[in-house]
């Protein structure tokens, strides 16, 4: 199956989802727009990156991540 | 009443398919999702009250989901999660002041659809590979005059890691080019960082037509037989993310 190539581990993928939802898009700027709860987002951020540490940890030591 | 946007569609002056489409999904805390359009473009939002509106994980994924649902029918520009509007009136003049810019945007990213590919290598097993390999080459010459002292043996030290060093990052080059060389026979659109950690020898974003997926997938399968040492991760497809030029006022 051609398919197989795409990750389907379902860690890489809430990884790189909320890596574009919360970094990437349009960005809306000036006063028409409120951000939302900035603390929370930078909470989010650092589970996020902990996260990602603990996924390459599992690159590095050759264990397989795909489901 | 506040409303959260969640991408701006383009419907080419026919709203009722993507009518058709939202009374079908929810947004954010179970709210109804609707449109405020302008002319061939449509905000999607949803009403929200900021009080009652919990910002986590979860959340943030479901507002992706309403995204990606939305992606897989009609062509659009996702909008970063948390943005909050405050009336259908001030989203309308945000359309209005941004019209040609997100016309463009959308343009670019009509029919093409986003993938990401992460490179990922043991560091330390290819440092060795390097080193074993460095150590067939031809020993460093110091320059005549330069004592056999314990500063000579100092210098030949640091000149060695340089030389290492080096070849290190011209054989990561090498790998880079190839990857790139492999993505732009592809007809796509491509942006990469590389060496984002010691283990991401690159990070790709790719913007393809969606009926290219394919040999995206044939491209990488011949990447990772090359190069048997590395893990190639591809993910997709996304909505556009990656490829959204544009900071609305």
């Amino acid at each position: 199956m051609n398919n197989n190539v795409i990750d389907r581990s379902k860690d890489i993928t809430i990884l790189e989802l909320l890596d574009r939802v919360l970094n990437k898009g349009v960005i809306l700027t000036g006063d028409i727009v409120i951000s939302v709860a900035d603390i929370d987002l930078v909470y989010l951020g650092v589970k996020l990156m902990l996260s990602s540490v603990e996924t390459m940890e599992q690159l590095k030591s050759g264990r397989s991540i795909s489901t | 009443m506040e409303m959260m946007i969640y991408s701006i569609v383009s419907v080419k002056k026919n709203t009722k398919k993507l009518d058709a489409l939202l009374a079908g999904i929810k947004g954010l805390s179970n709210t109804d999702l609707y449109v405020v359009t302008l002319d061939e473009i449509a905000a999607v939002v949803s009403d929200v009250n900021r009080a009652d509106l919990i910002v986590d994980k979860s959340s943030a994924i479901e507002y992706a989901g309403v995204i990606e649902t939305l992606a897989q029918q009609f062509t659009l520009l996702p909008v970063r999660y948390g943005s909050v509007m405050e009336s259908t009136d001030t989203t309308k003049k945000m359309l209005e002041r941004n019209y040609n810019e997100i016309q463009c945007n959308l343009l670019k990213v009509e029919n093409k659809v986003e993938y990401g590919l992460k490179v990922f290598c043991d560091s330390e097993k290819l440092k060795t590979e390097l080193k074993d390999k460095s150590e067939t080459e031809p020993a460093i010459e110091l320059e005549q005059g330069i004592e056999k002292s314990i500063y000579s043996k100092y210098l030949y030290k640091k000149l060695k890691e340089h030389r290492f060093e080096e070849s290190l990052l011209a054989h990561i080059d090498a790998i880079i080019q190839n990857i790139t060389t492999h993505l732009a026979q592809l007809n796509s659109i491509h942006r990469f960082k590389k060496m984002v950690t010691e283990t991401t020898i690159i990070d790709v974003v790719i913007l393809l037509k969606k009926n290219e997926k394919e040999g995206l997938i044939q491209a990488v399968k011949e990447l990772q037989i090359q190069y048997t040492g590395l893990k190639f991760v591809l993910t997709g497809q996304w909505p556009p993310y990656n490829f959204v030029d544009i900071t609305i006022k």
